[in-house]
């Protein structure tokens, strides 16, 4: 049979291939007589018109692409159908295209095959992918704005929730009142769609894995999906629970119900060979995600731990493990000086609980980064505030003893052997990133609890310093002879301080000790007379210098106590030879007992207190004045000690400055009547006795210059550093030693300079001549 | 714990450190050190006119003192430096001073040494720098010319103006006016 | 009204009945200790010379041990004795 010509070509192409002439691509192409197609075939390949064929095949099916498409986005935004249907038919009709077209392209690739037609269309020589590509994109080229593809989410979204509530409970029914919905669904219990919707679910991924469609139309929004889940299930079960390790359960949740949906999703398609590398990278994003969830979830919720350490060092070892696979640090650093800031550091938080929450910050911190960045990074600003307050340092010596918030005592003897603990070199690692340089973070070797406390001051003098004025304090007002206490603090103290500092505390306990010994040891030797005194006297007796300076207060004691004063002087003389007392009669503790009408009472008080009330005795009516003649109290501190019997109901002020005795208990007007017999007073106890240590800074530098000028004149001239060095070794002696700074010196120096009192020129500090 | 000691702290000036140069037991050292702290706090706050000392380096038990001759005397005006020594046992033993400036006088030698009662036999514990350097400081104007280590100075002193003016004329580094 | 006092427990501090503040020997305050001592008072008491003077007890201890020739008091130069 001879080959047709040109003519003929056209003529059976348009009866093989009726789409050429317009023909609607849903009727199913016409059925072909081999042997005619044979000839085509042949015919085409004699006239060289394969690839024009070819181009036409390219040139219709993107043309008709293009309806194609615009019928797809037109179905899924179709806002007349609900979501997930919406999804479910525009799928469906692109699948009936894709499949029209597809019989088609079995002919091309038929005659690429008989006519031996190698050459590549868009790079691709295979037609089936080919049609995949195309229909990619010409969908993809009129790609609505997202908000209008919510068709998609909605899809998912609810085959999702189907699957999970399958996988949890295989089909329980809600049991809302007396209609029983799916929790799948949300369908009356009879009318569930369930099996329906995972049906739709498996066809539409089956048609978009084949089209290679799924990753593309659909990723975002798995991802975003199931980064809605992961965030959702994190809160749901982690949320303000730090007692339990997370990690694991939330790894086998992931594992078992996201991953085991994904899989889900594309085991309908099995044959697909790049499903399992999409799966895997799938995965490793979502576990990713995880972390990051579960991390930020926590760094929020970090400064609750802290305060709930160490029953909380579950969420910490979850959190540490956290930090290592995100790059979250900086921003948990961020989060947590701010919330420090927020939550701590204002005039409504006491400092008790600032330091609390200090040492809570601590222990948590040096748990969760063992190199003690993050502690230093993000308390520094805790410290900084805690310095500008007046009653820090007492509250942190406070929290030394039982008083305080929290018992430190263990803390005084863990944290040096940690910090000698030398490490393997072979586990050294660098700082990390967010390590500065600054000379702070260098030093930051000792980061145990007490070193922490003590640096809020910067140095240890100054904490030693004021733990020996607070330790007179409890010693004198608490009037305690029971020292054991004190004495083993003392001991711990010893472990982290030069001895040489602690050393006027010794002396201090062991004053109060000997008084006690020798108060018993007085009483019972008869013919001091001691035991046939009218009022027990014993007396606390400190060797001065190593007390801090006491506050001068003057108290005149009633003639009587004098004297019962002068026979325990005699009786100390007498066993002492060559020493004497001399009394701080405003200290000490007084036991009275008040007769009144109709009811005695007792109290305890200071002598000051013991002494207003004892006048009272030959009147019952003081002014102020009078009182202040007799006693040689200034007016302004004896007003606020008759405060305390104002408040005991005793003195009533009757006219300005006019006290008067109240004798009668009907009478008395004050609020805490409460008939405890014996009651400590309390009312200025807050207060310390001791000198303030700032009022001698001032003259404590004068006495820097006066070194400062002495070594310049035998030394001729020196550098900064060596006028520091030499001051720090030759002019910082005893307990009450000042700190100054190389800086602090280099502006001293320097006024000096201004003054004309010192000369500066190439480094060195001189003597004007 | 250990490097982290403030190098300065007084707990640091170990007997091994400030004993140097002598084999002495280091066992009086603590209380020397604290006397010599002591003596220089005295010493810097009393702030005496015409004579000062101070430590010369690292080491609390060597001292650069300065003395300035008295006015009225030959020597007014004139400034000299000397090396004050503590022994380990001061202040039992009296400190070894010498003067190192150059100073022409009947009582002291060209080396520096000093012939002077209290820094020898008649040492008292209760001495200190400061007696020690006034009365160094006196010697200026009053050589004990009875058993002088400079023959030469001490046959001059019969005449003021001679001697000041060999000093001016031989020593006038050391006047400061 | 009535006042009892039962107890008074007072404060006070003790010092030496010397004629002096600080020993002439170590410099440092009688009331406090020589350097040798930690403890002051019974542990490091003063002792009285028959000239009268006084010094803590192992400062003058001390100064007589240095001393192979004549044992004299570093205040007076007078022959140390210690007063009964």
């Amino acid at each position: 049979m001879d080959s047709p010509g040109e003519d003929e070509i056209w003529a059976d192409m348009a009866v093989i291939f009726p789409v050429f002439n317009d023909a609607p691509w849903s009727e199913p192409a016409p059925a072909v007589d081999p042997a005619l197609w044979e000839s085509f075939v042949r015919a085409l390949a004699k006239h060289d018109m394969c690839e024009l064929l070819e181009d036409i095949m390219v040139a219709k099916i993107s043309e008709h692409l293009l309806e194609v498409a615009e019928e797809f986005w037109a179905r899924v935004t179709d806002q007349t159908v609900l979501g997930f249907d919406r999804f479910k038919q525009a799928v469906q009709g692109l699948d009936r295209d894709s499949a029209n077209m597809l019989q088609y392209v079995r002919r091309i690739e038929d005659m690429r095959r008989m006519a031996g037609v190698t050459r590549k269309i868009y790079g691709i020589d295979d037609w089936s992918v080919l049609l995949k590509y195309l229909i990619r994109a010409t969908l993809h080229s009129q790609l609505p704005v997202p908000k209008e593809l919510s068709a998609i989410g909605d899809f998912y979204a609810l085959s999702f929730k189907v699957f999970y509530h399958q996988e949890k409970s295989s089909r329980e029914f809600n049991e809302s009142g007396e209609e029983y919905h799916c929790n799948g669904c949300v369908e009356l219990a009879e009318d569930c769609k369930c099996d329906q919707i995972i049906a739709s679910f498996h066809f539409v991924n089956r048609i978009l894995i084949k089209l290679e469609l799924l990753e593309r139309l659909a990723g975002d929004v798995l991802t975003s999906l199931m980064h809605k889940q992961i965030e959702s299930h994190v809160q749901d079960t982690c949320e303000s629970c730090y007692t339990m390790c997370f990690i694991e359960p939330l790894e086998k949740w992931l594992n078992s119900v996201v991953v085991g949906w994904l899989n889900h999703l594309y085991s309908t398609a099995p044959e697909c060979p790049e499903t399992q590398s999409k799966l895997i990278t799938f995965k490793r994003k979502l576990n990713h995600l995880l972390y990051e969830t579960y991390t930020m979830s926590r760094i929020d919720q970090l400064f609750n731990i802290i305060i709930e350490y160490p029953e909380s060092s579950p969420a910490i070892t979850d959190l540490k493990l956290c930090l290592k696979k995100t790059h979250l640090r900086p921003v948990l650093v961020e989060k947590l000086k701010a919330t420090l800031g927020k939550r701590l550091l204002h005039p409504g938080v006491n400092t008790p609980d600032i330091i609390t929450a200090y040492i809570s910050s601590i222990k948590a911190l040096r748990d969760l980064d063992p190199t003690g960045i993050i502690l230093e990074t993000c308390t520094n600003p805790v410290r900084q505030y805690l310095r500008g307050r007046e009653d820090t340092m007492r509250c942190v010596v406070m929290s030394l003893t039982e008083e305080g918030p929290g018992d430190l005592a263990d803390e005084l003897a863990y944290g040096d052997e940690s910090n000698q603990v030398e490490t393997n070199w072979e586990e050294w690692l660098p700082d990390p990133i967010d390590a500065s340089d600054t000379k702070e973070d260098k030093e930051r070797q000792s980061w145990d609890i007490i070193s922490m406390l003590v640096n809020v001051y910067g140095s240890k003098e100054v904490f030693v310093h004021e733990y020996r004025n607070l330790l007179a304090d409890r010693l004198l007002t608490q009037y305690s002879y029971n020292t054991e206490k004190e004495t083993r603090y003392l001991k711990l103290l010893k472990l982290r301080f030069d001895d040489s500092q602690l050393h006027y505390c010794e002396v201090m306990l062991r004053d109060v000790f000997d008084s006690k010994r020798l108060n018993t040891h007085l009483h019972a030797e008869p013919n001091f007379g001691l035991n046939q005194q009218e009022l027990e006297v014993t007396c606390m007796i400190l060797s001065a210098q190593f007390w801090p300076v006491f506050k001068e207060e003057k108290l005149e004691l009633p003639e009587k106590i004098k004297k019962h004063l002068e026979i325990y002087t005699k009786a100390y003389e007498a066993i002492k030879g060559n020493r004497t007392l001399c009394w701080k009669p405003h200290l000490g503790s007084v036991n009275i007992e008040l007769e009144l009408k109709g009811r005695t009472a007792n109290y305890t008080v200071t002598p000051t207190h013991a002494a207003i009330i004892w006048h009272f005795q030959e009147k019952d009516q003081w002014t102020i004045d009078e009182l202040s003649g007799v006693l040689h109290v200034p007016p302004t501190v004896l007003r606020r000690r008759i405060g305390y019997w104002q408040t005991q109901g005793l003195l009533k002020e009757v006219a300005t400055d006019t006290f008067l005795l109240v004798e009668d208990s009907a009478a008395r007007t004050a609020k805490n009547v409460a008939a405890s017999d014996a009651m400590m007073c309390e009312d200025d106890e807050a207060e310390s006795i001791m000198a303030s240590a700032q009022d001698q800074r001032e003259e404590e530098l004068q006495v820097f210059w006066t070194y400062i000028f002495g070594m310049l004149k035998n030394l001729e001239s020196l550098p900064l550093d060596r006028i520091h060095m030499m001051l720090k070794m030759f002019a910082s002696q005893g307990p009450s030693a000042v700190e100054c700074s190389l800086q602090q010196l280099k502006q001293f120096l320097d006024a000096k300079v201004r003054d004309h009192k010192l000369l500066f020129s190439g480094g060195f500090y001189r003597l004007p001549k | 714990m250990a490097q982290n000691v403030n190098p300065s702290s007084p707990s640091q000036l170990t007997p091994e450190k400030v004993n140097g140069n002598s084999g002495q037991p280091p066992l009086d050292n603590h209380a020397v050190t604290k006397r010599l702290h002591k003596e220089l706090m005295e010493l810097m706050m009393r702030g005496e006119k015409g004579i000062s000392a101070f430590p010369e380096g690292e080491n609390l038990f060597k001292w650069v003192g300065t003395i300035c001759g008295a006015d009225g005397t030959v020597f007014e005006g004139f400034e000299y430096k000397l090396s004050i020594q503590f022994p380990h046992a001061y202040p039992y033993s009296p400190p070894v001073i010498k003067f190192t400036s150059q100073c022409y006088h009947p009582n002291i030698d060209l080396s520096g040494n000093i012939c002077l009662d209290i820094l020898r036999e008649k040492w008292s514990p209760l001495y200190d720098v400061s007696t020690v350097l006034l009365s160094l400081q006196s010697l200026l104007g009053e050589p004990n010319n009875a058993s002088p280590l400079n023959p030469q100075a001490a046959a001059m002193w019969k005449d003021p103006s001679a001697y000041r003016s060999y000093l001016l004329s031989n020593y006038s580094q050391f006047y400061k006016k | 009204m009535k006042v009892t006092i039962k107890s008074w427990n007072g404060v006070a501090t003790w010092r030496w009945l010397a004629n002096d503040d600080t020993c002439g020997i170590c410099r440092l305050a009688f009331d406090g200790c020589c350097p040798d001592c930690r403890i002051p008072g019974d542990e490091c008491p003063l002792v009285w010379g028959q000239c009268s003077h006084c010094f803590h007890i192992h400062c003058i201890m001390k100064w007589l041990n240095s001393q192979q020739v004549s044992q004299q008091c570093p205040m007076c130069r007078q022959e140390w004795k210690f007063r009964e």
